[in-house]
């Protein structure tokens, strides 16, 4: 018993690290670029603050090369590809998202790649690339390519919706502590608000004015199902039998003594 | 339809002897004219166990007691199964007001005096039915495999530790192993829906039939001598000539009683279930991830409590079972013969003090 007490314990802490190592990757790239003069350490600096790295993502998944392996590690045999140039940076970056490739080409900054047009980076940033989020959208940043008025329309309205998907997120919540089955909602709502934010990049909202308007029938669907017989108005109708009850007893008893 | 049931009755009646035993309870099973409605909280407790089992039974129809479907299988009754939801509330909020009831019912035994001589037994084996209680909400807890069940069970089966030489091995009995698993879920469970059960119900059995045997007790309110009647020299059965029946006058209490709790439990099961199961209740067990605050449920907190309270666990724990002994112990230690709360002032005092004590470190566990 102790034994396996041990071996609990040992393939817990053996479970733990792995957890940790995937989070917090151990990568030469950085061990040699952070003793270096700012102008080659800031990157690192800039993507510890970053989203990529909160989710483990690395230098090599954009500059490739061998992150493991110092004296490989920028040798163009094992993929080392340095800076990208400006045209090649969104089907870089949609290598992973693949989604929001399409409707950037298909959009008008797509249609301008390469004539001036912005990429990836322009908004999101390059090395301290932060959660998509409307904060991306304001009115100086757009201002240094055109007048603000369109992209300003477009955050308003999907300001909104943002608002309804954090409402539905919080609904989830509160459904989900009351231990109302969420798992099937929260990655739909996952899976919206993913679409959501990439559908941004084709400027068309219509879609996702719909999409959000079906998760929010499914979620009233759940938040019923849960409720089945544990609803406020069965309650009431319980609590008020049994306080009838109660008094009916007590005028017989009234009555018989 | 009448005539049917009559007939039904009369069947009956001419094998078992109904009637006579309705007849009787009419007439010679007499209560105490100044009874009061706290003498209809045992009724209250049948009915509160009998709504347990019913809920239980409905529960381990789809309840799985396997770690790894543990959880599922309480999600899958309260999402899945058409009144699931229901029936698993009952059970959970029933177990909290059981223990509530059972309290209420103590202490109105205590102020009464009725745990006097000759009821030394009606005492002890209420006063184990009341730890039966705790013992199968403490085990029914660990069963929905979730986080906060998990680590209150972890912390509360690691108190065994601090007991010299057995303890480290009363902990294994109790877990099946150094860490709570599938064995402690499998012991809990067989605990829970098994020798539990079983136990509290011969000793309810038992309890009513000495009730039966030594008659109810007279309540000291409203009367001028308010001393305890019995010699210790033979058996007397404690007759109440001018008393009421039973049946109905009494029973009509205990169902105006039984009403009330109901209405009350429903309250809780309807509109606050969360105050007895938490948002963590609803996250799976995860043995790697400890809770930054982990509280049992209400009626142990102070016990929870006293044990931070000291330095080393075994004295909170040595002086939690003292306390223990000498309440199970009382009608022997209490020998006086008064019964009237305001006639023997430093009971009711130490009482009332106990009382409030125990109340202020339920309240200071919950917020500490």
């Amino acid at each position: 018993m102790r034994c396996l007490g041990v071996i609990l314990l040992a393939l817990g802490i053996l479970i733990t690290s792995q957890a940790d190592a995937a989070v917090k990757p151990v990568i030469v790239c950085i061990q040699c670029h952070i003793a270096q003069p700012t102008k080659f350490s800031q990157p690192v600096k800039l993507w510890e603050t970053s989203i990529h790295a909160e989710h483990g993502v690395g230098c090599n998944a954009c500059h490739g090369g061998d992150p493991m392996d110092s004296a490989q590690a920028m040798s163009p045999a094992r993929g080392f590809r340095g800076v990208p140039i400006p045209t090649a940076i969104p089907a870089l970056c949609g290598g992973c998202h693949v989604g929001v490739t399409k409707h950037y080409t298909d959009s008008a900054h797509g249609r301008t790649l390469g004539k001036g047009g912005p990429t990836c980076v322009t908004c999101h940033g390059s090395h301290d690339i932060q959660k998509a989020s409307l904060d991306l959208i304001s009115k100086k940043k757009c201002s240094t390519c055109h007048t603000p008025e369109k992209a300003w329309l477009i955050r308003s309205t999907m300001l909104k919706r943002d608002t309804m998907l954090n409402a539905i997120e919080k609904k989830i919540k509160t459904l989900r502590s009351q231990g109302v089955e969420t798992d099937q909602l929260e990655k739909r709502l996952f899976s919206l608000r993913n679409r959501f934010h990439a559908m941004f990049h084709s400027l068309d909202i219509k879609l996702i004015l719909q999409e959000s308007e079906h998760i929010q029938a499914a979620l009233e669907k759940t938040s019923g199902a849960g409720g089945v017989g544990t609803g406020p108005l069965t309650g009431v109708v319980a609590v008020g039998w049994a306080l009838i009850a109660a008094l009916l007893f007590y005028l017989i008893k009234k009555n018989l003594d | 339809m009448i005539y049917l049931l009559k007939h039904i009755y009369e069947w009956i009646d001419v094998r078992l002897g109904v009637h006579e035993i309705i007849n009787k309870k009419r007439t010679s099973y007499l209560m105490p004219r100044n009874i009061n409605a706290w003498y209809s909280l045992g009724s209250v407790l049948l009915v509160s166990f009998v709504l347990q089992i019913t809920s239980g039974l409905l529960l381990m129809l789809y309840y799985v007691p396997d770690v790894d479907k543990a959880f599922a299988s309480v999600s899958f009754i309260m999402n899945e199964i058409p009144l699931g939801r229901l029936v698993r509330l009952l059970h959970a909020v029933g177990s909290s007001m059981m223990i509530l009831v059972l309290l209420m019912h103590m202490l109105s035994v205590l102020f009464m005096g009725s745990y006097k001589s000759p009821r030394e037994f009606h005492w002890l084996t209420g006063f184990t039915l009341l730890l039966l209680a705790m013992g199968i909400s403490l085990t029914g807890y660990l069963l929905p495999w979730n986080q906060l069940s998990f680590w209150a069970t972890t912390v509360a089966t690691d108190t065994g530790n601090a007991i010299p030489l057995v303890g480290e091995y009363l902990v294994e009995l109790l877990r099946g192993g150094h860490q709570v698993g599938h064995h402690t879920l499998g012991r809990f469970y067989t605990l829970h829906v098994g020798i539990i059960p079983a136990t509290m119900a011969v000793l309810i059995i038992i309890h009513i039939l000495l009730v039966q045997r030594t008659g109810i007790s007279t309540p000291p309110f409203g009367l001028e001598d308010t001393t305890n009647k019995w010699k210790d020299d033979k058996f007397v059965y404690e007759e109440h000539p001018d008393g009421i029946p039973f049946f109905p006058n009494f029973l009509l209490q205990d169902l105006i009683s039984i009403s009330l709790y109901l209405a009350f439990f429903m309250t809780f099961v309807f509109f606050f279930p969360n105050l007895f199961i938490p948002a963590a209740a609803y996250m799976p067990a995860n043995p790697l991830v400890t809770p930054s605050h982990i509280k049992p449920e209400w009626y142990f907190l102070a016990n929870y409590q006293t044990l931070k309270l000291f330095p080393s666990e075994i004295i909170g724990i040595t002086i939690q079972l003292a306390g223990i002994f000498f309440l199970a112990m009382l009608p022997f230690f209490d020998q006086g013969a008064e019964k009237h709360p305001l006639k023997r002032p430093v009971f009711t005092c130490t009482a009332i003090s106990v009382i409030l004590i125990w109340v202020g470190f339920t309240i200071w566990g919950l917020y500490s």
